[in-house]
């Protein structure tokens, strides 16, 4: 995998981009502006993933996460808007000692990981030192068999029709089990965001619990208990 | 305007063969697995850093979506890497990257489910002042 002419410099503009985008996502005093942040890193890491070939990832990418995930987040953050970080007056990271401590941690574990990542692709590279150029060739072969596209200007990938048939082919039980889990995430949010007025509607709440609340709020005894 | 620069900084940089600054600028102009790797390890230690430097619960939430990603830009290009190698099941990595936004998305769900709960009873989104386990 080597790109090169106009893919190489869209490859560090957007690496770029993701890199700054996420650092002000951490380093934003408002939480808003730091989900604005997120969203265009989550846009450049997409173009990347475009780059990589994988273009069915990139617009799942923008649709979930950008389209719903950070919708969510936006949602979530007006719900409990405390305004009190943009003024000022909060402090926005932890205690200095332990930023000082966190940030050692993180130096230590990027150099690791940088290290680790120049000795284990130079190992590669000498196993199959023509891999590259092999990997090229195969590449443009692969890129020629490939149907013209309408404009014939480009041609059209079979990326997506590969991951659909290999996503029900060897990951059919991965695949239903992750929409079990997208139905229990949506259970569990409903129940976990109820109000005590709803729960108590829904007579879910423990009955002392009830009594104490009804004494602090009046307006809870005229609710009446579901029959079914 | 790329046309014209390539060849001419290839060109400044002919009169070194071989050189480091050659081999430097070769590595530069032709991003390869490597490169989508440091990528991917940046993001990861910026996110890292949110979760631990943040007091904001939602912010450390965006930090670990953060995290997620990056681990889901090593998957792609190791897919591309096995796909250009010829490997049997060539977007293996695409389909856990698949599995890793669903995740993304049920634990975003979750936790924003739990701020709302946890707003509604401590009336605060600092992680510091959510200290009901602390002794």
């Amino acid at each position: 995998m080597r790109l090169s002419g106009y893919e190489a410099l869209f490859f560090w503009i957007f690496a770029l981009a993701a890199i700054f985008a996420g650092l002000l996502t951490v380093m934003a005093r408002n939480a808003v502006h730091s989900a604005l942040f997120l969203i265009s890193s989550l846009v450049s890491v997409a173009a990347l993933f475009v780059l990589a070939g994988a273009e069915f990832i990139a617009g799942v990418q923008i649709l979930v996460y950008v389209g719903g995930v950070m919708v969510l987040f936006l949602f979530v953050i007006m719900l409990v808007n405390v305004g009190a970080e943009e003024k000022g007056r909060e402090e926005v990271f932890n205690k200095q000692k332990q930023v000082a401590a966190s940030l050692i941690f993180c130096f230590l574990l990027v150099a690791g990981v940088l290290y680790a990542i120049s000795q284990g692709y130079k190992a590669m590279q000498a196993r199959n030192p023509t891999a590259p150029e092999l990997a090229a060739v195969q590449q443009a072969q692969r890129d020629r068999s490939l149907a013209v596209g309408a404009t014939r200007t480009s041609r059209i990938t079979d990326d997506t029709e590969l991951l659909g048939s290999s996503l029900y082919r060897y990951a059919s039980l991965p695949f239903e089990i992750a929409s079990v889990l997208l139905l229990v995430a949506i259970i569990g949010s409903v129940m976990l965001a109820r109000t005590l007025k709803q729960e108590a509607s829904a007579d879910d709440v423990d009955p002392e619990t009830l009594q104490e609340e009804m004494a602090l709020d009046p307006e809870l005894s005229k609710l009446e208990p579901r029959s079914d | 305007m790329l046309n014209f620069l390539i060849p001419t900084l290839a060109f400044l940089f002919q009169q070194a063969p071989e050189g480091r600054l050659a081999q430097t600028w070769e590595a530069a102009t032709h991003p390869d697995l490597a490169k989508f790797l440091v990528i991917g390890a940046l993001l990861f230690i910026i996110g890292v850093a949110g979760v631990l430097t943040r007091r904001n619960i939602i912010v450390i939430f965006m930090s670990i979506e953060l995290i997620l990603n990056a681990a889901n830009l090593n998957f792609i290009a190791f897919s591309r890497y096995l796909q250009d190698t010829g490997s049997v099941n060539a977007v293996a990595g695409q389909i856990f990257a698949v599995f890793v936004i669903v995740v993304a998305a049920a634990e975003a769900a979750i936790g924003l489910g739990i701020v709302i709960a946890l707003y509604r009873n401590k009336e605060t989104i600092w992680v510091d002042e959510i200290d009901l386990l602390k002794w």
